[in-house]
Order: structure tokens, then C-alpha cells, then sequence
């Protein structure tokens, strides 16, 4: 086995290896979100995950009428505002009372649930 | 036609869908991508569905006194509060927070609370959040189990 031999064969093909895998997670190729580590701060905003609705909008609900609001085909529902949305009723009417009714369930006033249970942990 | 419409951002929330801004929904601010989101989703829809209990989701900071705090949240969770279950996860505190309220209490007892929290922190511990809340959420709503007369569908 001559020098040379000996050279490409312990020195450089290492070298490659090396610098392959360097340039696999070097490269700022896919951007990533920035991982979790625990004692970094937390610097995103409070969010407040719920689940979804039994009988929600888009899983289809059977009653009889129905409840697909911003369309003046449908019937409004009687909740929303103080009458029939009819096709006459002009539209800022309709908006302001679904706008109301949003603001209203936007904030929901604190309701006491008695005892209270659960559990706390640090790590 | 389209390209007029598509220019201008319209917010469609009505009070019972949500909004389709596609225009928003990257690069926000959310701590997640977007499959751990789907997985929180359905960890919480499903955990919610098969107990009946409403499991909700809070992260976030929680200030000084996280307790009272989380219980404040809990107050103002929606639906009703006694059947609801509160998870408040504050990762710059290093904190966690069960909060149930008096008829979820009765069905997931606080050993059953603190046992799916130690198994939390200690994926939050390794830096996965988001297996450490599904797995918690698991653990926590096969505690409930699953009342006789409830329909989920």
C-alpha cells in the first residue's frame, strides 16, 4: 500500500464523512420552529386551546332550522337578533347583532364551579 | 374576479364558525407547527368527547400566584365550569396546573390529577411539550372513563 493509498483511505475518506454530516445540519435549509428547551424563557403570547363542539358548524347538525348565518337564504336563528333577518332587513342590522353577540360571548363572566380539585407540578 | 377578492383580507368568523384568514395562519405566533397543533386538537377534542368532561387547554404565562390564577381561568373556561377540567401550562414559570371543577372532581380525583402531571413534567423536563400534554390529557380522561348515558356522536 503506497503513501497515497494510505492518505485517501484514513485521511480523506473521514474527511468526507465528516463533512457530509456537517453540511446535513449545518445547511439552514427547512425553517424550523425553535425547539423547547426547558429554563429558556417563553416568549410567546397566552393561548387558550379548547375543544370542539359537540354538534359544531362544519359536523353537520340536523335541526330543523338552520343555523348558516350571513346568508339570506337560511332562516336566522331567534337567538341572534330581535327578529326574522329577512332579505329587507339590510345588512348592517344583521352585522351589528352578530357583532354583538360575539362581543357578548368574547368575555365570559366568571362562574364559580364550587370546590375546586386538581393538581400542580414543577420541572 | 378572484384575484380582487383574494387581495383583501375579509375576517368570515360569524359567532359559531371560525375565521378563514389563510392570509395569517403562518408565520404567526404560535409556539407549535402545525401537526403538534392537529395532535393538541384532537388529543383535547377526543379526551373531551369520550368523557364528557370539558378538557381545556391554557399556555401561557400565569404570573405570580399561578394557582389562583389558573383557578380565575378555570371561572371563565365557558360552557360549565363544574364539568370543566383546566390545563394550564406556563413554560416560562415551569409550571403546571390542573384545575377541575366540583363535578369533574368527583370522576378524576387529585391523585389521578397528580399522577398525569408528574408524567408531564417529566416530558416537559425532556423538552417535549406537546407529547407530554397528549399523554397527560390520555391519562386524565381514561381516569374520567366513560359515563353510561353519554352520546358522543
Amino acid at each position: 500500500m503506497s503513501v497515497v493509498e494510505t492518505i485517501l483511505i484514513f485521511a480523506v475518506i473521514p474527511l468526507a464523512i465528516v463533512l457530509l454530516f456537517a453540511l446535513l445540519t449545518l445547511v439552514p435549509g427547512r425553517a424550523k420552529k425553535a425547539r423547547y428547551k426547558p429554563g429558556q424563557a417563553w416568549e410567546h403570547g397566552p393561548v387558550w386551546w379548547e375543544p370542539h363542539p359537540l354538534h359544531g358548524p362544519a359536523a353537520g347538525n340536523h335541526d330543523d332550522a338552520p343555523k348558516a348565518l350571513g346568508s339570506s337564504v337560511y332562516q336566522e336563528p331567534q337567538a341572534l337578533g330581535s327578529g326574522h333577518g329577512s332579505s329587507a332587513h339590510g345588512s348592517s342590522a344583521h352585522g351589528s347583532s352578530v357583532h354583538g353577540a360575539s362581543a357578548a360571548t368574547s368575555r365570559p363572566v366568571p362562574v364559580p364551579a364550587g370546590p375546586l380539585g386538581g393538581a400542580r407540578g414543577t420541572w | 374576479m378572484t384575484r380582487s377578492i383574494e387581495a383583501t383580507s375579509h375576517d368570515t368568523a360569524t359567532h359559531t364558525t371560525a375565521a378563514s384568514r389563510t392570509d395569517e395562519a403562518e408565520g404567526g405566533d404560535s409556539p407549535f407547527t402545525l401537526p403538534e397543533l392537529s395532535r393538541l386538537d384532537e388529543a383535547l377534542t377526543m379526551s373531551s368527547r369520550e368523557t364528557g368532561l370539558r378538557f381545556t387547554l391554557y399556555m401561557g404565562d400565569l404570573g405570580q400566584r399561578t394557582r389562583s390564577r389558573a383557578e380565575e381561568l378555570h371561572a371563565t373556561s365557558g360552557g360549565d365550569p363544574a364539568d370543566s377540567v383546566l390545563l394550564a401550562v406556563s413554560p416560562g414559570q415551569r409550571v403546571v396546573e390542573v384545575v377541575t371543577g366540583h363535578a369533574a372532581a368527583r370522576r378524576l380525583p387529585d391523585r389521578a390529577c397528580a399522577l398525569a402531571v408528574l408524567s408531564m413534567t417529566n416530558s416537559f423536563a425532556a423538552g417535549d411539550l406537546v407529547g407530554g400534554i397528549v399523554n397527560g390529557l390520555r391519562q386524565m380522561s381514561d381516569q374520567a372513563g366513560h359515563p353510561r348515558g353519554l352520546t358522543t356522536h
